[in-house]
């Protein structure tokens, strides 16, 4: 189907974007190879959305440069258009239309064949599931089905380059885990993709490499291991028994921005620099100060403290993501 | 026209398509969106039936309330006077519904999708404009044939047809006019409003309901030529058996006019990027 090869098919140099006096993008770079997934995350409006739209060619490239498949997307926009396929926040499908007509729509004007454009359809259907909904009209659509049409949709035409700009924002467990498993199984088939997404466990489980924007700037950049070791230190994870416990221990550690308190699992997480030592240490600490302790772990830090040390805030939404 | 293999995979992609292969693709895909409105014109039937029920209300209402002053004294069967005037309103309100649509597709983020396919921009709005034209078409026969259930006749079913053909002609220029504000306003509300600025002034300051000798005599000069006037007036002879004079001219110099200015200006506001 697709020929690898080492060649990146998307380069973003310097990409630059300005809405009036708010810089939008402000120096963004990354190369993504056939069958590599770029994760980039960052919080609502952090410039995610401006990013992809920019390298798909719905935005003017303010300054920098974007290619796809060699093809200089500010000048020739027209060939870039037939290797990509776009899904999420910022391309939708018509409401109106079935799932297959939807697809017979977006397959007609990438200028498939007929024959191939009926097989390609009935394949995309069968392989995502779409039969049970196939001919109803999409405004009936929950939305995991909708943002699934969405991604496929994107698909038609077999693009080497796909962008799923935050693909499962709102959904449930069930659709996320699915669309997971899709942008897997494109990535397996040589696809390279950007995905942007708020959420961590996310970007963690797909992402080849992250780029972590914050206010149009990339804070941070690599595979999701080396963002993890970078941060080199380890997290003391002290769960204790009451709310006023809780309120105890952050007298006790004093009042560090670093030190996440989470209330409602009533546990608090303290970055130690240097090893066990100083853990043994805040543990007695915090007992001698009459904390009563249920649980305590020292464990690798998450992206969410990667995120946490990098852009002094936690993510906006943080919803609870299982699978 | 030259092809290239990208280095990522073997597909061909077209880099440099020349002037037929441009137009072959843009009605190609003309022809893909107008598929697309059509489906979606025959799931919003009330799309179609508020227009006819608007062209019958007016009817209805001008006929049996107004229609005894107007026509008073004046020596006219006034429903052979008013119905051509119906007919171009009617086609009018359709180039309304054109800007209202196009509008939605921004909001729906249907446009972006469209926007990011290797497809011509213009025909987004070219699929959508002869969609609305078609429907125009049944609207006009639908009311038509309630102005005949009134007692309406047509002096030939020739004239019929070119009165019809001329009102959609209008609409259709209009439509382009709806374009260029949808793609320029974008919400589908604003857009509603903005249509109401300019179709209620040009639907009653115009010949459609009234003669323009009972109207002041500063106002005639502007009435006499603005475009649903003279659309008025030239299917008013052409259902009537009368002779229209320039009008039929300046009904065509108005399509044409709406269309060089509008077609140009809404694909450019439409393909306008941030």
């Amino acid at each position: 189907m697709t020929t690898r090869v080492s060649n990146p098919v998307i380069t973003v140099q310097n990409l630059r974007k300005t809405f009036g006096s708010v810089e939008a993008v402000k120096d963004v770079s990354f190369n993504v190879e056939p069958g590599q997934v770029l994760g980039l995350l960052g919080p609502n409006g952090a410039g995610k959305t401006t990013t992809i739209n920019m390298i798909s060619t719905l935005l003017h490239i303010d300054a920098g440069e974007a290619s796809v498949g060699g093809f200089d997307v500010r000048t020739q926009p027209e060939a870039v258009r037939q290797l990509i396929g776009l899904a999420g926040q910022s391309a939708a499908v018509d409401e109106k239309l079935t799932a297959r007509e939807n697809l017979e729509l977006f397959g007609r004007l990438y200028k498939i064949p007929r024959v191939e454009r009926r097989r390609r359809i009935d394949e995309l259907i069968e392989q995502f599931d779409l039969g049970e909904f196939a001919e109803r009209p999409a405004s009936t659509y929950s939305g995991g089905e909708r943002r699934r049409l969405d991604v496929v949709a994107a698909l038609v035409a077999e693009p080497p380059a796909v962008f799923l700009d935050e693909p499962t924002t709102g959904l449930d467990p069930r659709s996320r885990s699915e669309l997971w498993n899709t942008v897997r199984s494109l990535a397996a088939n040589g696809v390279a993709i950007v995905l942007s997404t708020q959420y961590l466990e996310e970007a963690d489980r797909l992402a080849d490499e992250i780029l972590v924007i914050d206010q149009g700037s990339v804070v941070a950049q690599g595979t999701p291991d080396a963002l993890k070791r970078d941060l080199e230190r380890d997290v003391l994870e002290v769960h204790v028994t009451s709310r006023a416990d809780l309120d105890v221990a952050r007298e006790l550690l004093g009042f560090d921005e670093s030190i996440i308190t989470d209330i409602e699992a009533r546990r608090i997480d303290i970055p130690i620099p240097d090893g066990a030592d100083r853990s043994l240490d805040l543990l007695r600490q915090l007992q001698e100060g009459g904390v009563s302790i249920s649980n305590f772990q020292l464990r690798q830090p998450t992206l969410d403290d990667v995120f946490l040390a990098l852009t002094g805030a936690t993510v906006t939404e943080s919803e609870e993501l299982t699978t | 026209m030259t092809t290239k293999d990208t280095p990522t995979n073997t597909r061909t992609v077209v880099t440099d398509p020349n002037v037929a292969l441009r137009i072959r693709r843009a009605s190609q895909d003309t022809g893909t969106v107008l598929w697309r409105d059509m489906i979606r014109t025959a799931r919003q039937p009330e799309m179609l039936v508020f227009a006819v029920v608007m062209g019958v209300f007016f009817l209805l209402l001008f006929n049996y309330v107004f229609g005894g002053a107007i026509a008073a004294g004046a020596g006219f069967d006034y429903l052979q006077y008013l119905l051509p005037g119906v007919l171009v309103i009617t086609a009018l309100q359709g180039a309304q519904q054109t800007s209202m649509g196009l509008a939605a597709d921004f909001t729906e983020g249907v446009n972006d999708r469209f926007r990011s396919l290797p497809m011509s921009q213009s025909a987004v709005i070219a699929g959508r404009t002869i969609a609305d034209a078609l429907r125009n078409i049944a609207g006009l026969v639908l009311v038509a044939l309630v102005g005949i259930l009134m007692g309406f006749r047509f002096a030939s079913f020739g004239g019929a047809v070119v009165a019809i053909a001329l009102a959609t002609g209008i609409g259709y220029g209009f439509s382009w006019l709806g374009a260029v504000i949808a793609a320029k306003v974008r919400q589908p509300d604003m857009v509603g409003m903005l249509s109401m600025f300019w179709l209620f002034p040009l639907m009653l300051a115009s010949t459609a309901f009234a003669p323009v000798e009972t109207m002041p005599g500063w106002l005639q000069p502007f009435v006499t030529y603005q475009p649903i006037s003279v659309a008025s007036d030239a299917v008013r002879g052409l259902v009537n058996g009368v002779p229209v004079g320039d009008r039929i001219t300046w009904t065509l110099a108005w399509i044409v006019g709406l269309l060089v200015v509008s077609a140009p200006m809404s694909v450019r506001l439409y393909r306008k990027v941030g």
